[in-house]
């Protein structure tokens, strides 16, 4: 993320490291930052070094963000316009509704003193905002950063930017519930920030409630309609979750971090584990089913950048969709449960999908609770639960090994593949033995080819001989049965009808009658 | 059954059974109307869901195929974790089957104690002739531990109906016996983060939403 600042020292170093690692060779000059105060550059800051990137880029920052706290401030003056009007009586709809929420969630007690207050109180605000990030960096970076530049707030990240755009957005087609669900979301998030040192089970039982109210006062005013609460939920969560993300995803309290560790090693040390072991119904020659399996995995691990819980499920989704194409394709009918389980292990084992044990907490604590319990994402996120259960407790039982076999394998004394086909880069494995495929095909069309060239000669060769033996035969007879013309003998004389070889002239004959 | 009237309802349903029982077949009977799945034209047939309209009121039914096989057994909680109903099947040629689902109830009943409701189902009837598991020993099982006892062949259509039609009557009761004792204990609270969503049904949506073939009216 580009609030991530790098100062000369670790930039030189940052530099030399990639220059290095690409082996592209760079004049020392272009490294350098383009207004030529004499430190380093980078790409990421349009060729400039970070200080003079700051000086060029700050103030169209400040600018944008000077312009959304003023639409904040306009929504807070209409806000209070409309709490002032509802505490004298005249319009009795918000009250009604913020008079609901339990005390944890309103802290607004008495409209005139928060109105005192909306200075000092806006200060503040901005504090809570940003402490959550500037906190969780390490110390070192935040002190380097303050003795930096003193003045500056560490920026909230483009993300938040953004859903936080995006979120009043949304709200201004609601008109006044919008303003109410806005306030009420930032009070939450303001909420939260204080209370940082909660375990994670609290901080999800906050976050639940806070849905549960949420989406019990929606239902209420949308009277019932649950597409419209739960197109609105979807939006809180949102923006709620991009902008606690960094303070509840693997929080310091949990050993999350640790369990994410050691699945990425459990995973790691189960690189042996083939799809036949696991008995998956998916051909990995078939193109169209690598091509799946590729975008499975590519899908699971991309589930980490997400920041939403129901992004994250998506991602879950889309894998899953991915597998069910390759059974599919495999078996030609529908997987079913039996088939599909398997295979998503399977998904997982190659995939190794960063931070996997924290994305699941972090689901299971944060996501809306009827998505989790009984939706098609749930189903998928569910196995995905069950697949991890699975790699963490598999033993040689469930492989169908002997248990001295899968301990050898566990060493790492025995190598999953023959030794003859042991690929060298393992991710390129599908375009490899594609590759191989290919070159097969190719040499059994020369040799097929070579087998019709050689027919062809034969078949010219028998037929030239065949010519010169027939000539050859012609001529032997030729030679044997010359050719005599007798003089021509008449065989019968007519004239001479005594001859014997001729049978008596028929006599007629008479019959009586 | 009155106060269920004109609710809306949503139910997980988990299948539970060993391999080859016949599980994903009830279910795709059942939704699909179809026996081969190679005649299906759905991308899985592990997740689906019914829509039903039974006395008045709607109910959304999310059916869970489970991975049968021995080797994920140890799995089955993660599967049936806040579900509603389970139907355990056993293929009544296949007398180990019938054992299986007796350890799955045991299993259930601990984990998910008594709300949830049970259905025992012995499929392929259609394989008569080489019954293993009578169908006293089926209906006796499930008269003990407070199960409903079915038999059904997949193969045939017979019995699928009425088996998911009698456990979404059991899981409605067992709702709005819930949702009452929720209402007398704790009146204002209602922060359980429970899986299913009790709302009154609004006027504008009454008749129109029950897909065509799974009209029940009882």
């Amino acid at each position: 993320m580009c609030s991530l600042r790098l100062y000369p020292a670790q930039l030189q170093h940052t530099m030399s490291q990639r220059s290095e690692r690409r082996g592209i060779h760079v004049d020392q000059s272009e490294l350098l930052c383009k207004k030529g105060c004499g430190y380093y550059g980078n790409a990421a800051w349009q060729g400039l070094c970070s200080k003079c990137w700051r000086e060029e880029y700050q103030r169209a920052r400040q600018r944008q963000i000077q312009e959304d706290w003023a639409l904040a401030e306009k929504l807070q003056r209409e806000e209070d316009a409309a709490a002032y009007a509802s505490s004298h009586g005249s319009q009795a709809t918000p009250r009604s509704q913020t008079s609901q929420t339990p005390p944890s969630l309103a802290p607004f007690s008495k409209f005139e003193e928060k109105k005192t207050n909306e200075k000092t109180r806006k200060v503040t605000t901005v504090k809570k905002f940003f402490s959550p990030s500037s906190r969780a960096a390490p110390k070192k970076d935040s002190h380097e950063a303050k003795s930096h530049s003193p003045s500056f707030p560490r920026q909230l990240s483009v993300d938040s930017e953004r859903v936080s755009r995006e979120f009043v957005e949304f709200l201004k087609n609601l008109q006044k519930p919008g303003r109410e669900i806005h306030k009420q979301s930032r009070l939450f998030i303001e909420s939260m920030a204080m209370k940082k040192d909660l375990g994670a089970d609290e901080l999800s039982e906050c976050v639940q409630d806070f849905y549960q109210n949420m989406s019990d006062r929606l239902m209420s005013h949308f009277k019932g309609s649950s597409e419209k609460v739960e197109r609105v939920m979807d939006q809180v969560e949102k923006y709620i979750m991009t902008r606690l993300y960094k303070s509840v995803f693997c929080p310091e309290t949990t050993d999350d971090e640790k369990k994410d560790l050691a699945t990425q090693h459990r995973i790691r040390a189960l690189h042996w584990v083939t799809i036949q072991m696991l008995c998956v119904p998916m051909d990995e020659e078939n193109p169209e089913v690598a091509d799946s399996v590729v975008k499975a995995i590519t899908d699971v691990i991309e589930m980490d950048s997400r920041r939403v819980p129901r992004d994250k499920l998506a991602c879950i989704t889309s894998c899953s969709k991915h597998i069910f194409n390759a059974i599919r394709v495999t078996k030609g009918e529908p997987a079913s449960a039996d088939d599909f389980l398997p295979a998503l292990i399977y998904i997982v084992l190659k995939a190794n999908p960063p931070r996997l044990h924290s994305n699941i907490q972090y689901i299971t604590r944060f996501c809306t609770p009827s998505r989790l319990m009984a939706g098609e994402d749930g189903y998928y996120f569910t196995n995905l639960c069950c697949a991890v259960a699975f790699i963490e407790k598999l033993d040689a039982q469930s492989l169908n090994l002997s248990p001295e076999d899968f301990e050898r394998h566990m060493c790492g004394q025995v190598s999953p593949r023959g030794p003859g086909e042991a690929a060298p880069w393992p991710h390129a494995g599908p375009a490899l033995s594609q590759l191989r495929r290919n070159l097969e095909l190719l040499s059994s069309l020369e040799t097929r080819q070579q087998q019709v060239m050689d027919g062809a000669h034969s078949l010219q060769a028998e037929l030239s001989s065949w010519q010169e033996s027939v000539g050859r035969e012609v001529q032997e007879i030729l030679e044997k049965y010359p050719l005599e013309i007798k003089p021509h003998a008449s065989a019968i004389d007519a004239d001479n009808a005594d001859s014997d070889l001729l049978p008596p002239p028929l006599q007629p004959q008479v019959f009586a009658g | 059954m009155a106060s269920a009237k004109n609710k809306s309802f949503s139910f997980k349903v988990v299948m539970l059974g060993e391999g080859c029982v016949g599980k994903t077949s009830i279910v795709l009977r059942y939704c699909e109307n179809k026996f081969y799945a190679k005649h299906m034209t759905t991308l899985q047939a592990s997740f689906f869901t019914k829509k039903l309209s039974i006395s008045g009121s709607r109910v959304n039914l999310a059916i869970w195929d489970t991975a049968g096989q021995e080797r994920f057994h140890a799995l089955g909680p993660i599967y049936y974790r806040d579900s509603n109903g389970a139907v355990l099947i056993y293929d009544i040629t296949d007398e180990e089957s019938f054992q299986k689902v007796k350890s799955w109830v045991k299993e259930l009943r601990r984990i998910l104690g008594n709300e949830v409701c049970l259905c025992i189902v012995g499929n392929k009837t259609d394989l008569d002739k080489d019954r293993n598991v009578s169908s006293e020993d089926g209906e006796r099982f499930a008269d003990a531990v407070g199960a409903k006892h079915f038999e059904t062949s997949a193969k045939l259509n017979t019995g699928i109906d009425e088996l998911f039609l009698s456990l979404c009557k059991r899981m409605m009761e067992a709702a709005v016996v819930e949702e009452q004792a929720r209402m007398n204990d704790e009146p204002c609270s209602g922060f359980a983060r429970r899986t299913l969503q009790i709302m009154d049904n609004d006027a504008e949506e009454t008749a129109t939403v029950s897909s065509g073939s799974c009209c029940f009216s009882g």
